[in-house]
């Protein structure tokens, strides 16, 4: 609240112009106009859901992989240079070519989402599976557990701590991956309406979206940490 | 025995001449005014329809304003917010960014129309029989975003022809028109009518081109400052006009010489097979053909504020005698 009066004072005391720094009274106002014309919470509502895809996708291919990278040595000498390479690709240059690729509709989002989603959670799911204590797996081995269920009752309770870092800084990133697939070719979604208002000079029409976009990239973060309190209680419990 | 002369009479002339010298140089650079720096906003990427910049600086137009031409390849829209912010004095922008941009409170002026016509199209594939804005009706183009010059061409041109702009479905596929044609994506793609229908057609693809120039007069490209600039100092504007004037001629007068100076600010462009970008040149050079240099057209600024209103991008008419002006040209 307090950087909100000092925003607002801070305009008002300049006399910046609005197209170069509204003040968040006339982006309050602006919140209200874009809002009752309805096609803000579409928007809005286009972007979540590219959001939520992307982070599936790129959660589950780096799940997937990075079980596997974590369990076999050799594959992670195979595929690490691929990994890092795919890492070392700045997303916005190769966004319009999946643009190409993949058409300008959802699935380009999703995918361009899901890549910079992906390397965070490999990195971490990885790491989080190699800190499982081997006494453990010698344990399981000898209770005679399978492969399954060494990964459900070990692998995966052992490791959900470091995992969840990984889906947190996912979850964010997921945010930006949407907006830029958004910013080289789309008609609807925050970051549609990001480049509209910068070609309309009506910047207090970005600002709606850009804090809708933090709100957004908010929510996700929150969403992870309530899946994280949920899943990993138990290390809070008091030991019976 | 021949006396031989006195070395100080020759020694006192050229300490003379030296001293003349000194003192003419200071005057002079005391006389000269170190030209003006200005960055100017492009609005795209270093390319062969910048010639007339290229040329004019190249041949010292621009200082002979007393001006410093520095070429920087912004994206129009932040070229006209700085204009308008007053951070810098010009920029190159098309029309329909200036009455954009002065319904935001943005007090741009444009004061020299370097494009003649309205250069967007619509480009189909010559067997896809599209030939005219009634064609289009029932088929999917390809446009780059939903705003812009591109959306607001085609808005006009849809218009000026008799059919609704929602008789053809819309499909944002941002710059990449070329691909989206060659890969059969769209039935036909908005373009700009001096580039991708001359890339298309080297890529094995010939195509039909629908110019919204041939239906409708739009403001275009052209130079833009800032009430206060124009306040302040008019003189510079006027120069600014003069400088890009001489410019536009000589490379009307001799495109092959303002292609080869063009090699000099392109990187690349002198590698490789020229040709496509030479004639991206014989196109553009069309839209720059003018009976009086600069002049803005009353009824081209009129037909683009009657767009932007009709497609709701504008709420309400803005001031055009303040948005445009024709008494800053040679």
């Amino acid at each position: 609240m307090a950087g909100l009066i000092a925003w607002e004072a801070l305009v008002r005391l300049s006399g910046l112009p609005a197209f170069i720094l509204p003040p968040p009274s006339v982006v309050g106002r602006r919140f209200l106009e874009l809002a009752g014309e309805g096609g803000l919470w579409r928007h809005t509502f286009v972007t979540l859901l590219e959001i939520l895809a992307g982070l599936v996708v790129g959660v589950t291919i780096a799940f997937l992989l990075g079980y596997l990278v974590a369990k076999s040595p050799s594959l992670e000498r195979i595929l690490a240079p691929y990994i890092v390479a795919s890492q070392s690709i700045p997303v916005v240059a190769i966004a319009p070519l999946m643009i190409i690729w993949f058409g300008a509709g959802t699935l380009s989002k999703v995918l361009i989402s899901a890549l910079i989603v992906f390397f965070p959670v490999l990195v971490n799911t990885v790491v989080g599976l190699r800190s499982v204590p081997a006494d453990l797996h010698d344990l399981m081995r000898s209770l005679r557990a399978t492969r399954w269920q060494t990964f459900t009752k070990l692998d995966v309770p052992a490791s959900l701590p470091v995992m969840f870092g990984g889906l947190k800084i996912g979850a964010t990133l997921a945010v930006i991956g949407a907006v830029v697939g958004e910013f080289v070719a789309a008609d609807q979604g925050l970051g549609f309406l990001i480049t509209l208002n910068r070609g309309l000079y009506d910047t207090a029409g970005v600002f709606v979206a850009v804090f809708l976009l933090i709100g957004l990239a908010m929510l996700m973060y929150s969403a992870v940490s309530f899946l994280e309190r949920r899943m990993l209680g138990w290390r809070n419990r008091p030991e019976a | 025995m021949m006396k031989r002369p006195s070395p100080r009479p020759v020694l006192g002339l050229v300490g003379w001449i030296t001293v003349a010298l000194v003192c003419s140089a200071c005057a002079s650079s005391a006389a000269t005014v170190a030209p003006e720096r200005i960055r100017l906003p492009m609005g795209y990427i270093p390319n062969v329809q910048y010639a007339p910049f290229y040329v004019a600086v190249d041949r010292g137009y621009f200082l002979d304003e007393g001006i410093e031409l520095e070429f920087d390849y912004a994206f129009e829209t932040d070229g006209v917010a700085l204009v308008g912010a007053g951070e810098l004095p010009f920029s190159l922008a098309s029309g329909e960014q200036v009455l954009l941009a002065r319904a935001q409170g943005l007090p741009v002026t444009y004061f020299y129309a370097w494009w003649q016509d309205f250069p967007v199209a619509v480009a189909a594939p010559i067997e896809s029989g599209i030939d005219t804005p009634q064609d289009l009706i029932g088929k999917s183009i390809g446009i780059p975003v939903l705003g812009g010059a591109s959306f607001i061409g085609y808005q006009a041109l849809m218009r000026a022809a008799g059919v609704s702009p929602d008789a053809a479905s819309l499909e944002v596929i941002g710059y990449n028109q070329v691909e989206a044609l060659l890969a059969g994506q769209t039935d036909a793609a908005v373009v700009y009518a001096n580039n991708e229908p001359i890339q298309l057609e080297q890529l094995g693809m010939p195509v039909s081109v629908v110019r919204v120039a041939d239906y409708v007069t739009l403001s275009s490209n052209g130079l833009i400052t800032n009430e206060g600039t124009l306040q302040s100092d008019p003189e510079l504007v006027r120069g600014m006009s003069r400088a890009l004037s001489r410019g536009i001629d000589d490379v009307l007068a001799d495109p092959d010489a303002a292609f080869e100076v063009c090699k000099r600010y392109i990187e690349g462009l002198g590698d490789g097979d020229p040709s496509v970008q030479r004639r991206v040149l014989d196109a553009s050079i069309e839209f720059w053909r003018s009976e009086r240099a600069g002049w803005s057209d009353p009824q081209a600024w009129e037909n683009m504020q009657q767009v932007l209103l009709e497609t709701e991008l504008l709420k309400a008419p803005v001031d055009l005698a303040r948005a445009y002006s024709n008494d800053y040209l040679p």
